[in-house]
């Protein structure tokens, strides 16, 4: 079942500043696995669950709150 | 089983550091903003937060205290990392580093160590104008006493901090603001890489050849390589196979990489984002020369920034920048062919 | 000693006009700069470090000052520029790297020199204290009693260059004044976290010289400081220190994340804003008319307006003017 990733940023837009796994890389579970930044400030992403990544919003993608970057699971 | 994780540089020089002092009560770092800013440059994000203030210490606007002050922790049995925010600002406390860090060994013939680390941002190309800007590998690399490093990645960005943390000579680590990975400044796709979580060295004065080619050798080092690999990708367009060699730390040089891959190719291009007079192009240049001069088959290039001050206006900027399209240019020069137009 | 109408009236006008270049520069920086911040971008690319909180610090000292008065400057220099009379329309071209610039565009925002008001600063911290010596040295050379101000931050005051400054410059009795700009921040690191002593005015005595320290950003107490420093120095009476509690609204440099900011910080200083209390203050008790504060204003704007239209419109330099006047 794949899992989402979302925002957990304030009120504007963001920008996905890294991902620190590729497209189709195997993530475990906590490991950080993106940084955004919103307003000045990044944030670490967590992977909420392990397995295979797959990218939804590439890196300098804009993204607001609520927005799905990428989702980890099977398939 | 091997992990596929990326990082950044700064975020691999990050973990370096929390790594190595994980493992060693002795290593503490100092210096400005490093604290709970995480360093201007993000080499220290995290560490605040796991080692506290006795061990991750900001410091006022004073470096020659500061530094002179890390050599004194470090002839005493700490194994200190100040880091100096920008290498622009070594004017105000170049004492303390050339002349007692470098120093200090060879004046106790050997009976001090001197095991600091003192890691320093270099690099422009985003209009930080003349006193933000400079790289001077060559100023440092020409002082006796002072071990140099400057990786290109984020692999090597771990594995030669950690080194430079071991080691009991003083060492001066140069990162590229450029290739940080920071999020207000853009960076070449091939900063951040693919780095192992333990932990691991990388030896110094060894180069490593991150492109191998027949046709020319181009030396290079910082985000120079990424430069001269942008160069090489146009060069095999044209049917020209450059070698790429990243010279990894400046003291000690890997010259035996470089003579071998000359006496292949028989040409040769030195590629340095610092002023051209005096420097790391005419180091390598002169060791080929006085090894074997027979071996060039072309005179060698170089592509450094002119002497000049760094220009703060973009356009002047980038003209002086070297660049990839001067590397190429550099490369046809040795092969005899006409510059792209 | 106190401002008459003229100069009241004219460090109102110095201190808005600040403030609004640096609102104006605030917005202009962030051009060509979203929506992912990339330093090297847009219209106004590399650092910025906007003044805006700090006019008190400019006007109330340069009021004080002639042409040929030295004043060096730090790498948040706008505001000491303005205040000291440094050609606007060749100060904002130089900022926007244009050719008409004061240098061409080879200085850019930290590295603003017009010999013209013999204004100069550095990106250097403390480094704008020795030169400021060597103004007075000169100017005492060639007979003048001009004096010469060394602007700095509170963060300045722990490097060396100062320390070894403020000795020469007792030693030698130079009339220079030291300007500490105090914004309480180094980037990051409070100055409870920075500095071993609470107000820098007390190192003045251990130097030779008077110390005064100016509580609050208050204009009219810095024009009496300033104006005394500035009084004894061209009698030849020798240099003082004056530090002054100010703040700077913004980051130390636009796209700072300012989390070391307490929470309300910045609301509390914008609350207590500097211009709007002389405002009041000249037209309340300085004989200032309301009309005349009103038309300073808008011509004050206006000089700004009109400087980043002409910063827009000039042209850039040719790429190979980088080349040009590295030597004299």
């Amino acid at each position: 079942m794949p899992d989402g990733l979302w925002d957990t940023a304030e009120i504007p837009e963001g920008v996905v500043a890294n991902w620190f796994y590729a497209d189709g890389g195997e993530v475990p579970k906590g490991a950080t696995v993106a940084e955004i930044t919103v307003e000045k400030t990044s944030y670490d992403i967590e992977a909420p669950e392990g397995g295979r990544l797959k990218i939804v919003v590439p890196k300098d993608g804009v993204v607001l709150p609520g927005t799905v970057i990428g989702k980890i699971g099977d398939g | 089983m091997a992990s596929d994780r990326v990082l950044t540089v700064s975020r691999a020089m990050a973990e370096a550091i929390g790594q190595e002092m994980r493992a060693d009560p002795n290593v503490f770092v100092m210096g400005e903003d490093i604290g709970a800013y995480g360093g201007i440059f993000a080499a220290t994000q995290g560490l605040l937060e796991e080692f506290g203030e006795e061990r991750v210490r900001d410091t006022p606007i004073s470096e020659t205290a500061f530094i002179g002050a890390g050599v004194g922790a470090a002839m005493s049995g700490m194994r200190p990392i100040v880091e100096l925010m920008f290498v622009d600002f070594f004017g105000v406390c170049m004492d303390a580093i050339y002349n007692m860090a470098a120093k200090n060994i060879y004046f106790s013939g050997g009976n001090f160590k001197v095991p600091m680390v003192l890691m320093t941002a270099t690099g422009g190309g985003y209009s930080d104008a003349g006193q933000h800007s400079q790289t001077l590998h060559a100023t440092f690399a020409h002082i006796p006493g002072l071990k140099v490093v400057a990786p290109s990645n984020a692999y090597d960005a771990k594995g030669l901090m950690i080194s430079a943390i071991r080691d009991d000579s003083p060492v001066l680590y140069m990162f590229h603001k450029g290739l940080q990975g920071l999020v207000w400044m853009a960076s070449p796709e091939g900063a951040a890489a693919v780095v192992p979580e333990d932990s691991y060295t990388i030896p110094f004065g060894q180069a490593k050849i991150v492109r191998p080619g027949k046709d020319v050798t181009i030396v290079t080092l910082s985000m120079m390589v990424h430069r001269a690999l942008e160069a090489a990708e146009m060069l095999a367009k044209e049917g020209i196979d450059a070698e790429v060699i990243d010279l990894r730390t400046l003291v000690p040089l890997d010259r035996q990489t470089v003579l071998q891959s000359v006496a292949k190719t028989g040409r040769l291009v030195v590629v340095d984002e610092d002023y051209q007079s005096y420097g790391v192009t005419a180091e390598i240049i002169a060791s080929v020369a006085e090894t074997d001069p027979t071996m060039l088959k072309a005179a060698p290039r170089r592509v450094a920034y002119p002497d000049i001050p760094i220009p703060y206006s973009r356009p002047m900027e980038q003209f002086a920048l070297p660049n990839a399209g001067k590397v190429a240019d550099a490369v046809r020069e040795t092969l005899d062919l006409k510059k792209a137009a | 000693m106190a401002p008459t109408k003229d100069q009241l009236l004219w460090m109102y006008a110095a201190m808005a006009k600040a403030r609004y270049y640096e609102d104006t520069m605030a917005a202009a920086y962030m051009e060509g700069k979203a929506p992912k911040f990339d330093i090297g971008a847009g219209t106004v690319p590399g650092e910025m470090h906007l003044a805006a909180g700090q006019e008190p610090c400019a006007a109330g000292v340069c009021v004080h000052l002639r042409p040929d008065d030295a004043v060096t400057a730090t790498h948040r220099p706008h505001h000491v520029a303005i205040a000291k009379g440094v050609d606007l329309n060749k100060m904002t071209a130089e900022i926007f790297g244009k050719k008409t610039g004061l240098a061409g565009g080879r200085g850019g925002h930290m590295h603003l020199l017009d010999p013209k008001v013999n204004f100069s600063c550095s990106g250097i911290i403390g480094e704008s204290a020795g030169p400021a010596v060597g103004a007075a040295l000169a100017g005492g050379m060639a007979g003048r009693d001009s004096v010469a101000v060394a602007y700095l931050g509170e963060g300045a005051a722990n490097q060396g260059a100062f320390h070894e400054a403020l000795n020469l410059a007792a030693l030698w009795t130079l009339p220079v004044v030291f300007v500490i700009e105090d914004n309480a921040w180094g980037i990051s690191v409070h100055k409870a976290k920075s500095t071993a002593v609470k107000d820098n005015s007390v190192r003045a005595k251990g130097y030779g010289m008077p110390g005064a320290y100016i509580a609050n950003n208050d204009t009219l107490k810095i024009f009496d400081a300033a104006g005394k420093a500035v009084k004894r120095a061209r009698a030849g009476k020798g240099p003082s220190l004056i530090e002054i509690e100010t703040y700077r609204y913004y980051g130390h440099f636009q796209g700072d994340p300012e989390a070391y900011r307490p929470e309300g910080e910045v609301e509390k200083l914008k609350a207590k804003d500097p211009i709007e209390k002389l405002r009041k203050h000249m037209i309340k008790k300085g004989g200032v008319s309301k009309a005349d504060a009103d038309d300073a204003l808008e011509a004050a704007k206006a000089e700004v307006d009109a400087a980043f239209a002409f910063a827009r419109e000039s042209a850039y330099p040719a790429p190979r003017e980088a080349l040009d006047h590295v030597f004299a």
